[in-house]
């Protein structure tokens, strides 16, 4: 029985501590992190876009590329918490490194899109 | 030979006279490093201060809220996104009319994106100490805003028609 006992699963730590079994929120989790990646792609595009409306090839480019790489950031990041949440149950869950890089990524298109906005 | 018993993890160590608070070293050695290193030890302190206040919540709270955050930084880029199609789209005859539109929709997007992750942090800070969560003037915020510019285009759409 406790031959395992470093690989016991996230639902048996969960347990010791008094926790429900988190039914499907994990998966809810995962899914919203696939939109917000979705999401950060799209918003790239439209980015580029505009900045070729306004003439500004250049910055269109670089924030397509870096909004691109941003995309497979979120969406990966939500593949391996996914896995991590699911069989190590490491404590604590929370990741604010990774929501703080988000948050900062979300600004910063912000500020581009305003300096599109203002040159088109 | 019997197997050793289950370890049970004992979670965060709570402040007490057998455990006193531990001295925030980290914090100090990260003012000595230089530029993208010592960022990313800002980033990874946070994330150890949080995990050492209080003890661990239920974890679907813990993915509930940061669901939620997720959802906030949704609506923020679309709000972006709705401040870029204004800019594009909108096609007034004074042509400087359209950034009224735009600007605010970016701006308040941008707000959003920050306040959102302060939001997250109270509330996991609020759960981890079994605290009442604080309520948020996000949604109050999102809803005058959108009421805001949506009458002020409105207005501006008449005016700009008998200017005409």
């Amino acid at each position: 029985m406790s031959a395992r006992g470093s690989q016991r699963s996230a639902a048996e730590r969960g347990a010791e501590a008094g926790h429900k079994p988190p039914g499907l929120a994990r998966d809810r989790t995962a899914l919203a992190w696939t939109r917000s990646a979705l999401n950060m792609a799209g918003s790239g595009v439209l980015i580029a876009r505009a900045a070729f409306t306004a003439n500004l090839d250049a910055l269109g480019v670089a924030s397509a590329i870096a909004m691109a790489i941003m995309a497979l950031l979120i969406w990966s990041h939500g593949q391996t918490i996914y896995r991590q949440r699911g069989v190590a149950g490491t404590f604590p869950y929370h990741q604010p490194g990774a929501l703080r890089l988000l948050t900062v990524a979300t600004v910063l298109t912000a500020m581009v899109a305003i300096l599109v906005t203002v040159a088109i | 030979m019997s197997d050793p018993p289950f370890e049970v993890d004992p979670g965060p160590v709570q402040p007490s006279a057998a455990h006193p608070p531990v001295p925030d070293s980290g914090g100090k050695s990260a003012e000595h490093r230089r530029g993208p290193a010592r960022w990313l030890a800002w980033l990874t302190r946070i994330e150890r201060d949080l995990a050492q206040i209080g003890t661990e919540p239920d974890p679907r709270n813990t993915f509930a809220n940061e669901r939620t955050f997720l959802a906030w930084n949704r609506t923020a880029l679309a709000l972006i996104a709705a401040g870029l199609a204004a800019a594009q789209f909108l096609n007034f005859n004074l042509h400087g009319l359209r950034l009224i539109i735009a600007v605010p929709l970016i701006v308040l997007g941008g707000a959003l994106a920050l306040a959102s992750y302060s939001h997250w942090q109270d509330s996991e800070r609020a759960m981890r100490l079994r605290r009442p969560l604080r309520y948020s003037w996000m949604p109050l915020v999102l809803t005058g805003g959108i009421v805001v510019i949506a009458l002020g285009g409105a207005i501006l759409a008449v005016v700009d028609r008998l200017l005409q």
